[in-house]
């Protein structure tokens, strides 16, 4: 709805103009290309010292949700889930022993990237600027034919 | 509902609409028709009536039951019609019918699989999903897309032969191919239908056909291709399986070896790859549970998974059609240039580790839970496992590797909003399905009241869900594995993301079984020629002999061994002959 003020002039007209200025600046990249909403969801990420931060954070939100088990019993079906701390110890355990036996696996599995001889670029149709559209060599091994 | 519209089986009004998209050139007209038929198919299935044969029609013989819903395929179908509207919207940016098409005949495939009433129904549509999908692998037109393509297409339609193989032992044994769930696995004819299940669903040593193929489709194919074949194998296993005890072992290792593979893969839509193998293992897992509320896990963790698996690989999508690449040792940082992409992102990711108000934490934990009622000890340890590995490969090396970890230095635009949008739907569900029930129906509990068995799931909706047990050892398990990843990433102990292929099963046939049969080529190509030279010179020298014994110019004929003596002695011979004839006569 239109309000006219004294000297004619329209007050929402004016907020909607300034909303849709407001919407258009947080959707439009600065000249470094970065994006206006990155700064007020992800820039507490750029901050100095966030690693140590997010570390000692984490280890006192372990050792809170750990210590529960020490005032509070369980009643599991499976016995051995009744011990205290066992479900953050056994997601440790097992997260840092998937992480770490990528070392051997890695050394035993992984090869060149034309090990196959079709590597190539991106798939059709994407954004014509991508910025790496050929990000390999053309094929040269013809081990899967010669098409 | 008029009669007429209750028999329209919404998965044919996708299979007609994919067809025409086809041949609609105008490219908003073609959009409209992505949207709306599934839209429409969604109100079809909404307003059918249920447990009732809507349409049948015999063929040979054979009573075939065209569309049929029930408390089960309801759920599936009802996932599977959300999820094609949300890919048509994902797909508004591009104009490409065959891929329009295909997506739209695959889903309405997939559909009207879970919709027959009688295993040659589910049979037909099965090899349908598999024609009609290759399409959105194939349009990649890249070399590796090609090949990826046809061993697909090879793998998918040997599923099909061993079904249709099954039905055939199963039609002769049973006297019927209805939807009742075998029991006994020693019978051949279900034994071949088992090991057709397990290849659409990616049993292991079943499964490379998934990373193989899915990576390599288009921006908008893999997110399609996510969604629907796998999880149509859940449902096929959960139809006719329920409580086959091999399945738990099954889905345990499914769940827990990708997690190893996923570490080290770079390619991050090939990691989500194993993670749809890892999650459809919980499913797996659960069917072969097979008690009511097991299968209410198994229905409810497909329905989540289908949209934040959704979710992440649009998320992906978006990266590769933005930067050309996903992956993740040319990535990261790409949180300031692509924000809303990012959060979406970490929504999907937050949903498939289980966190507590995200989906897979009402869903998954119906299965665990089971499982450990069940007395499963080493079972659950692996499912746990599998939850802390997919916490690593999901849950953060996704979205920490491509939208934070060390800046590459890319700067794009953000994705377009077409994709915005249906990544932020899917990740309104995401968290929509994880909410308590704030009020009834509202939150998890909507989804709880489209179970199969809903007496069962309200009851651990009331009992167990958001208990304080199960929500803080739920915290126990994730802040442990997230401290451990900050932990060894601060010790450098977390292996470097780095360029190259990861060998798999497909080795054996890519690699070995490719050699071979190159191998045998060559040896045939040199042995073939040597063989034919033997051959004549066999034959031309037994001729050669022949002739000159028999031929007219031969030395039979010319009388060369029958010289004078031999002539007494043949004559002498005869005389004898015929005096012993007289003598036997007289």
């Amino acid at each position: 709805m239109s309000d006219p003020t004294e000297n004619g002039r329209d007050n929402s007209g004016r907020f909607v103009k300034r909303a849709a200025e407001s919407v258009h600046n947080l959707n439009t990249p600065s000249e470094d290309g970065i994006h206006p909403l990155s700064k007020i969801l992800f820039g507490w990420t750029h901050r100095k010292g966030i690693g140590n931060i997010i570390f000692y954070v984490l280890m006192v939100l372990a050792l809170a949700v750990i210590s529960v088990d020490f005032f509070h019993a369980r009643h599991e079906y499976l016995n051995f889930a009744n011990y205290a701390g066992f479900y953050g110890v056994w997601g440790f355990v097992c997260f840092a022993f998937a992480v770490i036996m990528g070392w051997p696996l890695g050394h035993l599995l992984r090869r060149d990237e034309n090990y196959y001889g079709d590597a190539g670029g991106p798939p059709e149709g994407i954004d014509p600027d991508a910025p790496m559209a050929d990000d390999l060599p053309a094929p040269h091994h013809t081990s899967e034919g010669d098409a | 509902m008029p009669s007429m519209l209750a028999g329209l089986n919404p998965g044919w009004v996708l299979i007609i609409a994919g067809v025409a998209s086809l041949f609609i050139t105008m490219r908003q007209a073609r959009q409209v028709v992505t949207i709306a038929a599934p839209l429409l198919a969604l109100l079809l299935l909404v307003f059918a009536p249920q447990n009732m044969d809507l349409v049948t029609t015999q063929v040979l013989g054979l009573k075939m039951v065209l569309y049929r819903v029930d408390a089960l395929n309801f759920i599936f179908s009802l996932a599977f019609l959300i999820a094609a509207v949300l890919n048509g919207i994902y797909a508004l940016h591009s104009d490409d019918r065959i891929q329009d098409g295909a997506a739209l005949f695959y889903a309405g495939a997939a559909v009207a699989a879970t919709l027959a009433g009688d295993l040659m129904t589910l049979f037909v549509f099965w090899e349908l999903t598999a024609i009609s999908s290759v399409f959105l692998i194939l349009r990649a037109q890249t070399r590796a897309a090609y090949f990826a393509a046809m061993r697909y297409l090879g793998v998918q339609v040997l599923s099909g032969v061993l079904l249709l193989n099954g039905l055939a032992y199963v039609l002769k044994s049973r006297g019927d191919l209805s939807l009742e769930a075998f029991t006994d696995l020693s019978d051949p004819g279900v034994l071949f239908i088992f090991i057709a299940f397990g290849i659409k669903a990616a049993f292991p040593l079943l499964h490379n056909w998934l990373q193989d193929a899915y990576p390599k489709a288009t921006v908008v194919g893999s997110v399609v291709l996510s969604v629907y074949t796998t999880k149509l194998a859940v449902y096929a296993l959960a139809r006719m399986f329920p409580g086959q005890e091999h399945l738990v072992w099954i889905g345990a290792i499914m769940t827990v070896f990708p997690v190893f593979f996923a570490v080290i893969e770079n390619d991050l839509r090939r990691v989500l790859s194993y993670s749809i193998n890892n999650q459809v293992g919980f499913m797996v897992c659960g069917v072969g549970i097979g008690t009511p509320l097991a299968i209410n896990g198994v229905a409810a963790h497909a329905f989540a998974d289908i949209f934040f698996k959704g979710l992440l690989m649009m998320s992906m999508g978006a990266v590769l059609y933005r930067t050309g690449t996903v992956k993740a040792s040319q990535l990261g940082g790409l949180h300031r240039s692509m924000p809303w992409t990012t959060l979406f992102c970490i929504i999907g990711a937050m949903a498939i580790s289980a966190f507590p108000l995200f989906s897979a934490f009402v869903t998954k934990s119906m299965i665990i839970s089971e499982v450990a009622t069940a007395g499963y000890a080493v079972i659950f340890l692996m499912l746990m496992f599998a939850s802390a590995g997919v916490l690593e490969h999901s849950g953060i090396k996704i979205p920490y590797y491509a939208f934070f970890g060390h800046d590459s230095g890319l700067r794009v635009k953000e994705a377009p909003f077409n994709m915005l949008l249906a990544m932020g739907i899917a990740a309104f569900l995401c968290i929509f399905l994880g909410l308590p029930a704030l009020f009834p129906g509202f939150g998890h509990e909507w989804l709880y009241g489209l179970l199969p068995y809903r007496e069962e799931a309200m009851g651990y909706s009331h009992h167990h869900l958001f208990s304080f047990d199960h929500i803080i050892t739920q915290f126990q398990l994730l802040i442990f594995a997230i401290f451990a990843f900050v932990l060894l990433k601060r010790f450098h102990v977390y292996p470097p993301e780095k360029r190259g292929v990861i060998l798999d099963s497909d080795w054996s046939y890519r690699k070995v079984g490719y050699s071979l049969v190159t191998w045998a080529g060559t040896v045939w190509g040199k042995a073939g020629p040597a063989m034919t030279a033997a051959f004549f010179r066999i034959t031309s020298r037994a001729y050669n002999w022949i002739e000159a014994a028999f031929s007219p110019r031969g030395e039979l004929a010319r009388g060369g061994v029958l010289n004078g003596a031999m002539t007494i002695w043949t004559a002498a011979l005869l005389g004898i002959v015929l005096l012993l004839s007289f003598m036997a006569v007289g």
